[in-house]
């Protein structure tokens, strides 16, 4: 029975996966792809190229700190929205449905609103205006690093609300009846009986935003369009650039590894801090 | 990870205690997080519902309340884009995705749940694993493959509706394979032993006990296979032609049109968001119950 699902995945992920490393030591490109297994070999020639002659290596800071940011200036707002929706008021089920909007709306249809609000003279500009500041250019030029980390920390809160909000479940209410008779503050209960409670969600909370974040690629490309400015043209759209508008295959391939190679480390703690087998699980043979 | 196999049965506010001694925050605070909160979520969305009933140069200006209003953009916004035909892609396309996606990820999930065999460990890594895998590493080699079976075999593929169901339905299927595991896990085993004593086979087993008990998990395997697919722009921007182009692809229109130096169709452009995201949150808020167990199941979007 696993035979179906094995066999696609076979044949579209790990096929294409071993393909995509190929691709990247070869010299492809529009005249060569119809005939893509005589494309000449060239070693690592499209990875020396792609660091050398593209704007790869300032692709992957932007991504690393973009992705970085998002991750880190996401995580008190998610924290916050799980405290405070931990305890039951009237129409907090109304409120639950609203946080998770953000995230259960489509890159594209986030990054298409937004976009429209950020055009020069847009409503952006006309509320932050009111306050007296200037920001400039959102789309275009430096700014427009801030405008991408903006967007993606607006849809991307919400994970964290969900896995500290799973977390919180927890702690038993024994807990919070001692720190009630120990007379302890909020914050004080906070810091140190509820938070270390939470540690294992929000590192991995932590660990999956950064994945989900560091290759995103529909909410750059809706939002900034292609060709990208400069400051914000991330790896995934720079790969996809590469290959589809500049046609040169092979160059993109390699760029796509380094891309595998930004999610190697994070993924190796994903995996190890989920549990993969249930204890309780006595498996048949 | 405990977090990962809790379905708290308070996420959606079923339970209500008026306990004092569980209060996290103070009220002042709670109400001021609470309030911005909402502020900061609500405003962009508000602001796309306006926007989709303005015209162009009143969101151009900047215009919160339109002074016009053209409720007309969304009747234009059919023959603008395409919309339609798009919308009818996507349903296709992402249905079908759904459907296959629950029935192999069901089947698959039991096997992974109740045998034991080698490797059953190093696959169960990999579904998880899989999903960060990034889009832009497969892309190209998922095409070339396709325009390669084309040139073998003498069939379209490339712009065909079938090659975008085939890569969804595989991008799909580690994600929905894992939620059905965390599932399948908590069922309980009385039922199934009784069934194999009165010699009931593994695929009776698998039909008539596993899947009537399953539903949930179904329908948020199904769910999140149909997103994934109605949410991608990256592959359907390559693999569709302009008859089987999705709508997330047909939305892209009005970008490329922008770059002509005309005012950009504002208006039409987030009333066409707007038909698109429609379905989405509409999905979630019928089966909210059960999707945050599945989000927070494996955290992918």
């Amino acid at each position: 029975m696993l035979a179906p699902s094995g066999f696609l995945m076979f044949f579209v992920i790990l096929v294409p996966l071993a393909l995509a490393f190929y691709i990247s030591v070869i010299d492809l490109d529009q005249y060569t792809i119809q005939h893509w297994l005589k494309a000449p070999f060239v070693g690592l020639q499209n990875y020396v190229e792609a660091i050398n002659d593209t704007s790869l290596l300032h692709a992957v800071r932007l991504s690393v700190s973009q992705a970085l940011l998002v991750s880190l200036i996401t995580m008190p707002i998610g924290i916050a929205a799980a405290l405070a929706t931990q305890n039951a008021f009237r129409g907090r089920a109304v409120v639950r449905s609203v946080f998770l909007v953000p995230y259960i709306l489509p890159a594209f249809v986030v990054a298409t609103v937004w976009r429209t609000m950020m055009h020069p003279q847009g409503l952006l500009d006309h509320v932050v205006g009111s306050v007296g500041i200037d920001v400039g250019l959102w789309l275009n030029g430096p700014t427009s690093f801030w405008s991408l980390v903006l967007v993606q920390s607006w849809s991307s809160w919400p994970f964290y609300y969900l896995l500290v909000l799973a977390g919180l479940q927890s702690v038993d209410k024994e807990v919070h009846e001692a720190s009630a008779l120990d007379g302890a503050l909020w914050w004080t209960k906070l810091r140190y009986v509820v938070l270390p409670y939470l540690r294992g969600s929000i590192l991995l909370a932590l660990v999956i935003s950064f994945l989900h974040n560091v290759n995103a690629f529909t909410l750059p490309y809706v939002l900034f369009g292609v060709p990208a400015p400069h400051d914000v043209e991330v790896l995934p759209v720079l790969t996809y650039v590469t290959s589809f508008q500049s046609f040169r295959f092979g160059l993109s391939a390699a760029m796509a590894v380094v891309s595998l190679a930004l999610v190697v480390v994070p993924l190796f703690l994903y995996l190890r801090a989920v549990r993969l087998d249930s204890g309780e699980d006595r498996v048949r043979r | 990870m405990s977090a990962l196999i809790i379905r708290p049965p308070s996420l959606t506010g079923g339970r209500r205690r008026d306990d004092d001694v569980t209060r996290l925050l103070p009220r002042p605070l709670l109400v001021t997080v609470i309030v911005a909160l909402l502020l900061v979520v609500l405003g962009p969305v508000a602001y796309m519902v306006l926007a989709s009933l303005n015209s162009d140069i009143g969101v151009a200006a900047g215009e919160i309340w339109p002074r016009e209003w053209h409720p007309s953009n969304y009747l234009h916004v059919w023959s603008t884009v395409a919309l339609g035909r798009g919308l009818a892609n996507s349903l296709i396309i992402c249905g079908a995705v759904a459907v296959v996606c629950a029935l192999v990820s069901v089947s698959a999930a039991y096997v992974l749940v109740r045998y034991a065999f080698r490797g059953r460990l190093t696959v169960l890594r990999g579904l998880l694993g899989l999903q960060s895998i990034p889009g832009t590493l497969m892309l190209l080699p998922v095409f070339v493959l396709f325009a390669s079976a084309s040139t073998l075999l003498g069939i379209p593929t490339i712009g065909t509706r079938w090659a975008v169901f085939l890569t969804y339905l595989t991008f799909a299927l580690p994600f929905s394979t894992w939620v059905m595991v965390t599932y399948v896990r908590g069922l309980p085993r009385e039922l199934e032993e009784a069934a194999r004593i009165d010699g009931a086979s593994s695929w009776r087993v698998l039909t008539r006990i596993i899947v009537p008990l399953s539903w949930p998990g179904i329908v948020v395997s199904a769910i999140f296979a149909f997103l994934l697919g109605w949410n991608d722009v990256l592959f359907a921007s390559v693999m569709t032609n302009p008859e089987t182009r999705t709508a997330a692809v047909a939305l892209q229109v009005f970008g490329a049109t922008q770059e002509t130096g005309a005012l950009p169709l504002y208006g039409q452009m987030m009333a066409a968001s707007l038909i698109c995201a429609v379905p989405v949150v509409v999905l979630y808020l019928v089966f909210q119950r059960y999707l945050v167990g599945g989000l927070t199941a494996g955290g992918v979007k």
